[in-house]
């Protein structure tokens, strides 16, 4: 099973995401692949947060913060990828992203993580509804996390759309 | 008339030809066409944009809404979301952000059918 989640900032869409991968999983290897990385202590937080949050579910914990493709897991595993706009922008921006590539090496990357996984749930972000004239690089920015979004739903078995906590499922 | 929404970069425009049948050449771009145009074809893309331009050109973009609806009653509009975030600075950003919900809904509530498009993904919320 592939299963997208997309949702607003604090709309309860890791709890729902963790709720779906462990609900799916039929006694397999269960992981959390986590895409923040700890640049300042906001982040720091965040990742506490969620850890605390994981602490009793038996997830095993694979920092990924780019490159997809060196993730090792015994097959047919199942794993929770969180998320889509920070694993972007790790690509994008940092020195050992895949930079103007992202779009082709993160679709290669969750290739790579189908091919080891029976169940697989991606966590991705709604950024796009703001109707900012941002800069160039920041809508270069919006238009990859969209592009990989719909090249990701189009082979999903569920999307999630979560709204204040509440799951509506849009496939 | 139907209306297609949603974010920028949802797939809009490939939903809205995969669901008429329509090729490229029927696509009228808000961005750059001139105005005549939208009364007569049959998907208008960019609406959102169109209204910009139409603000900055002095015009009233609610009285080219209703015009389309009369003169074009059967077009496919897409219109991006772009009221989901926080009000802009800018006072041409501010009101072309208005006016887009505004000319939104006057399109809705003409539409038979309206779809909002997430991640390629299109959920029929009228009609």
């Amino acid at each position: 099973m592939l299963g997208v989640v997309i949702g607003g900032s604090g709309s309860g869409k890791s709890e729902f995401a963790e709720s779906l991968i462990i609900n799916e999983n039929k006694g397999n290897n269960l992981f959390y692949l986590a895409t923040m990385q700890p640049f300042d202590e906001e982040a720091f937080k965040k990742i506490e947060r969620h850890r605390k949050m994981r602490a009793k579910k038996n997830f095993d914990t694979i920092e990924c913060q780019t490159h997809l493709e060196k993730v090792n897991m015994p097959k047919a595993s199942s794993a929770l990828l969180e998320c889509m706009s920070n694993l972007v922008a790790n690509e994008m921006f940092s020195p050992e992203g895949a930079g103007k590539d992202c779009v082709d090496a993160i679709k290669e990357g969750l290739k790579h993580l189908l091919s080891q996984t029976e169940n697989l749930v991606v966590v991705t972000n709604n950024v796009f509804e703001d109707g900012i004239a941002y800069e160039k690089e920041s809508v270069k920015y919006i238009k990859n996390i969209g592009l990989i979004n719909q090249w990701l739903c189009q082979r999903a078995d569920r999307v999630v759309e979560v709204v204040f906590g509440i799951p509506i499922d849009i496939k | 008339m139907w209306l297609i929404t949603g974010g920028a970069f949802q797939g809009k425009l490939n939903f809205a030809l995969e669901k008429t049948g329509f090729s490229k050449e029927d696509i009228v771009d808000g961005e750059k066409c001139d105005i005549e145009s939208i009364y007569q074809g049959k998907i208008i893309n960019n609406f959102h944009t169109l209204i910009k331009r139409l603000i900055k050109d002095g015009k009233d973009p609610k009285e080219v809404t209703e015009t389309v609806i009369k003169n074009n009653p059967d077009a496919i509009i897409i219109i991006n979301e772009v009221g989901n975030g926080i009000v802009p600075i800018d006072a041409l950003e501010r009101q072309a952000r208005e006016a887009t919900g505004r000319c939104g809904t006057i399109l809705a509530q003409n539409s038979k059918k309206v779809y909002r498009v997430l991640c390629g993904i299109g959920t029929c919320i009228k009609g």
